[in-house]
């Protein structure tokens, strides 16, 4: 009896404990406990990133985003780019086409050394585009950027002349990118385990370890001489060190920025940008990834979609505003264009994109689908209209799952029967390589418009031999193809402008595709400053961070 | 000889488990999708050119028909030459010999965290008496039953809400075997074990109290104290004991959840990671390995329960081993009678009991 009671009143005592806990959890954090905002040099900069660890460090070998965001710390390409889509020098100070575009001499820093004291030269130049190059290496990204290049040529130690078998108007902004960045000869010849471990690059920063599943650790590089476009200072970062830690789950990164863990993390839920961005001491950066948008393609390559009109009626049908705005909780912008909106090359026709269910059924009526079976979808001869639709977990966050299951509903409304099938991303590129879809959502990260090459020229249909292909849309216009492959070759930048405006034009008018939003990627920071993002991969530089004391 | 029998039956239930299970998972993963070239060429959606496509499949031999890599995984796994990871080059035994005290780490002081609670539980809910103290016991049943189902990220993530964001006792992060940080993974993972764990304990301590060597010892003047102590928490604890080698197999599975969401290092993710990626070398070494910690844990678990069972060893015993699964406890009287069986029945194993 004595102890009953007494278990009671422990009861009690949890029970009461408990309910300030749950008030205070039901609360949004108390910016209570805001650090002071004078900067300080030196200490340890904390990342969280969710984005998945990847299973080498040189972004040379297969070449993904994820690779991309550590890589920017260590290794810096030959040239940059700014806001304006302007080629800014980096590594290489200058160069020049000859008139046939099939020429290009580079005139490169002569006072930067990699961090294993190897001088950055011509050579090491003609080393890295070998080592992309290499079949032994396994670079998709670095080594489809750079096709067109034959040949490097050392001139001397300063000049580095590039062969190309033919023209390429997107040289440059294939240089931009860190899965093209430069590393140290010397690094590369440890072999693939060792350069994989740790890369040696001439960037601010320089990979000290690399523990799998946890972090990597990066130290600063105290001989940091290059001038890297849009700094703020010159010489060596500010911080002592950058500890790059692997959290899969959003909601413990956002979790760990609140409580001070770490001091910036990139993916972050919705909601959580929605609070950076009403203010507080979460600061919100929003760099869109270059590149193609967020959007839907449609297989044209097969029933039903091989018929404009069926094409036309889904886009009419999908009505992804208003999914758009709740689920994403007004932090992202549509876009009615297949680039992204830091491409200054994008055009954009929201004329196209209405919604206007009237004119999807009568779209759909006149492409022959008139029949409807037992569960209210549409047939013709016999067949339901159905979209087979993978969806990679991997890449789709939860709320544009959401979005696809409002598209599902909507499309319904007319008649489409919406199969959404979510896949691992092995899962997903083998139901693409397997021609399983008639819709899918699959982003590409690329600088430059060239990204409209890659994914919509017919070329873009034939499989590399692991069974990807970029042209989901399976287009296969002559003309289109012809604009894309002017577009390539000119070296007159109003040309380039105009032929990449066609081909845009062209996809969207055939509706090939709903754009929906910007790839979204989004840093939250606390407790510190001059973080910036580039503006060509738009991953985050620490070159000129400070924590707050 | 005894003994020596019942080793081999083990390790040959050990060496079957091990090999239906890799046997499972390596089809498994094939039929799963995707392409394990990828994972050699930097991942899913390679574009690796054809000369790096040959290169790699012939190297990992990949090109060899499903059924000859089967048999070289086969006779990898034998031989302990568990081969290279597809995705990182490195020597499989490395990757998971990394993660492998981590896990253990957090699987360990989870089940032991949950017998703690578990056992606090059941003795407080079985020593509760009158009107108070059944509205005790029933708000602990009822907990149990609630800990028992709740989902390990649902925990999870309302303990890192409550006890990192909000209070901010604890990292959100858990890393190594720094305490701080291992505290809301290990809880997260032993609750609904307790819970599980608790509901078994309580069942058996209440038959326990009501049995008749209970009745015996009262009636020679054992306090109560003694009898839980010294009597009733042993006949309790057995089918706990043998039910915590099945939970140890679900804390294993449940560090997936629990190491990714707290972004913990360890062989879940490890695990989860080599499945996306199809990187076959690391997920059959994975699965093996666990494989083996659960059997190992399942013979420990009936090594304990043979020690702690004061009844005599014979052939009648494999008869009267506790049965009790997680459906039975609590509500079917079969799993009683096979527990009370042996007290009612001999007299000499009441009198060893007491």
């Amino acid at each position: 009896m004595l102890a009953a009671r007494r278990a009671l009143t422990r009861r009690r005592a949890a029970l009461a404990a408990l309910v300030p806990v749950l008030v205070l959890a039901s609360c949004a954090s108390d910016p209570a406990e805001s650090a002071s905002t004078t900067p300080r040099d030196g200490g340890t900069l904390v990342y969280a990133t969710g984005d998945a660890e990847p299973s080498c460090l040189d972004p040379h070998v297969g070449g993904n985003y994820p690779q991309a965001l550590i890589s920017t710390h260590v290794l810096e390409p030959l040239v940059g780019r700014d806001a304006d889509g302007e080629i800014l020098p980096w590594l290489a100070t200058a160069w020049e086409v000859s008139p046939d575009a099939l020429t290009w001499d580079f005139t490169l820093a002569d006072d930067v050394a990699f961090t294993d004291g190897t001088p950055f030269d011509a050579e090491a130049v003609k080393v890295n585009v070998a080592h992309l190059q290499d079949p032994a290496t396994g670079s998709s990204t670095g080594y489809l950027a750079l096709a067109k290049v034959a040949e490097v040529e050392v001139v001397d130690a300063t000049h580095a002349r590039f062969h190309l078998s033919e023209p390429d108007s997107a040289l440059l902004e294939s240089l931009s990118q860190q899965w093209t960045a430069i590393q140290s000869p010397a690094g590369i010849a440890r072999g693939t385990e060792a350069n994989c471990a740790a890369p040696v690059g001439t960037g601010p920063f320089v990979v000290e370890s690399w523990t799998p599943q946890q972090q990597v650790d990066l130290v600063r590089n105290d001989d940091y001489t290059t001038v890297a476009p849009e700094a703020e200072h010159a010489g060596p970062a500010y911080l002592d060190r950058i500890v790059w830690r692997f959290i899969p789950d959003a909601a413990t990164r956002y979790a760990a920025l609140q409580s001070g863990e770490v001091h910036v993390i990139d993916n972050p839920q919705p909601d959580a940008v929605a609070s950076a961005q009403a203010g507080g001491d979460i600061t919100d950066i929003d760099a869109p990834r270059p590149g193609s948008v967020n959007r839907i393609e449609l297989n044209s390559g097969q029933a039903p979609f091989d018929d404009v009109r069926v094409r036309e009626a889904f886009i009419r049908a999908a009505d992804v505003d208003p999914g758009i705005e709740t689920l994403y909780a007004g932090t992202v912008t549509r876009s009615y264009s297949p680039l992204s909106s830091s491409e200054p090359l994008a055009t954009s026709d929201d004329s196209l994109f209405g919604t206007d269910t009237d004119a999807a059924n009568a779209l759909l009526d006149a492409a022959g689908w008139t029949a409807r079976d037992g569960d209210g979808y549409r047939t013709k001869d016999g067949a339901r209209l159905t979209l087979r639709f993978p969806v990679s977990t991997n890449q789709s966050v939860a709320a544009e799952q959401s979005l696809f299951e409002q598209i599902q509903a909507n499309a319904r409304s007319v008649g489409f029967e919406v199969v959404i099938t979510p896949l691992d991303l092995s899962g997903w590129y083998g139901a693409l390589a397997a021609d399983e879809y008639e819709i899918v959502s699959a982003p590409y990260t690329k600088v430059g418009p060239d990204v409209l090459r890659i994914l919509y020229h017919s070329d873009g249909i034939i499989p590399a031999p692991s069974g990807y292909f970029a042209n989901h849309a399976k287009i296969t216009d002559p003309a289109l193809d012809d604009a894309l492959d002017r577009a390539a070759a000119t070296t007159d930048p109003a040309e380039r402008a105009a032929l990449y405006a066609q081909a845009q034009q062209t996809v969207l008018e055939g509706f090939y595709l709903l754009p929906l939003y910007d790839q979204q990627n989004h840093f939250l920071s606390r407790g510190t400053t001059g973080i910036r993002t580039l503006h060509t991969v738009s991953t985050p530089t620490f070159l000129d961070t400070r924590l707050a004391s | 000889m005894n003994i020596l029998r019942w080793g081999l039956g083990r390790v040959g239930a050990a060496a079957l488990v091990a090999w239906v299970v890799t046997t499972v998972v390596f089809f498994a993963l094939r039929i799963a999708g995707g392409d394990p070239t990828e994972a050699i060429l930097g991942g899913p959606g390679s574009q690796a050119g054809e000369e790096a496509v040959a290169q790699a499949r012939a190297d990992y031999g990949l090109d060899k028909p499903l059924v000859v890599q089967y048999l070289v995984q086969m006779q990898r796994i034998v031989t302990l030459q568990l081969g290279d990871s597809y995705a990182r080059k490195t020597p499989v035994a490395e990757l998971v010999g990394a993660q492998l005290g981590s896990t253990m780490l957090l699987a360990v002081c989870a089940l032991v965290l949950a017998w703690v609670i578990a056992l606090t539980l059941a003795t407080v809910a079985t020593r509760a008496h009158g009107l108070a103290g059944r509205a005790v016991a029933a708000t602990i049943q009822a907990g149990e039953v609630v800990a028992t189902v709740v989902p390990h990220f649902w925990l999870g993530a309302v303990l890192i809400l409550v006890f990192s964001s909000s209070l901010g006792w604890f990292p959100a992060t858990s890393v190594g075997a720094a305490p701080a940080g291992l505290v809301l993974p290990v809880v997260t993972l032993a609750i609904p074990t307790a819970g599980f764990l608790g509901q078994v304990m309580r069942d058996g301590l209440a038959e326990a109290a009501a049995s008749p060597f209970a009745t015996t010892a009262r009636a020679r003047g054992a306090s109560e104290s003694r009898i839980l102590w010294r009597h009733s928490l042993r006949h309790a604890a057995l089918p706990a004991i043998s039910l915590s080698g099945w939970s140890f197999g679900s804390l294993l599975s449940g560090a997936v959840v629990v190491e990714s969401l707290f972004g913990r290092p360890g062989m879940g993710r490890l695990l989860l990671d080599a499945t996306n990626a199809r990187d076959v070398p690391v997920v059959v070494a994975v699965v093996l390995v666990v494989a083996v910690a659960y059997t190992v844990v399942m013979t420990v678990a009936d090594g304990v329960e043979r020690l702690v069972d004061p009844r005599p060893r014979g052939s009648a015993r494999a008869t009267d081993r506790p049965e009790n699964r997680p459906t039975d406890s609590g509500t079917g009287s079969g799993a009683r009678s096979s527990t009370d069986a042996p007290a009612e029945q001999s007299p000499r194993t009441e009198k060893a009991i007491v």
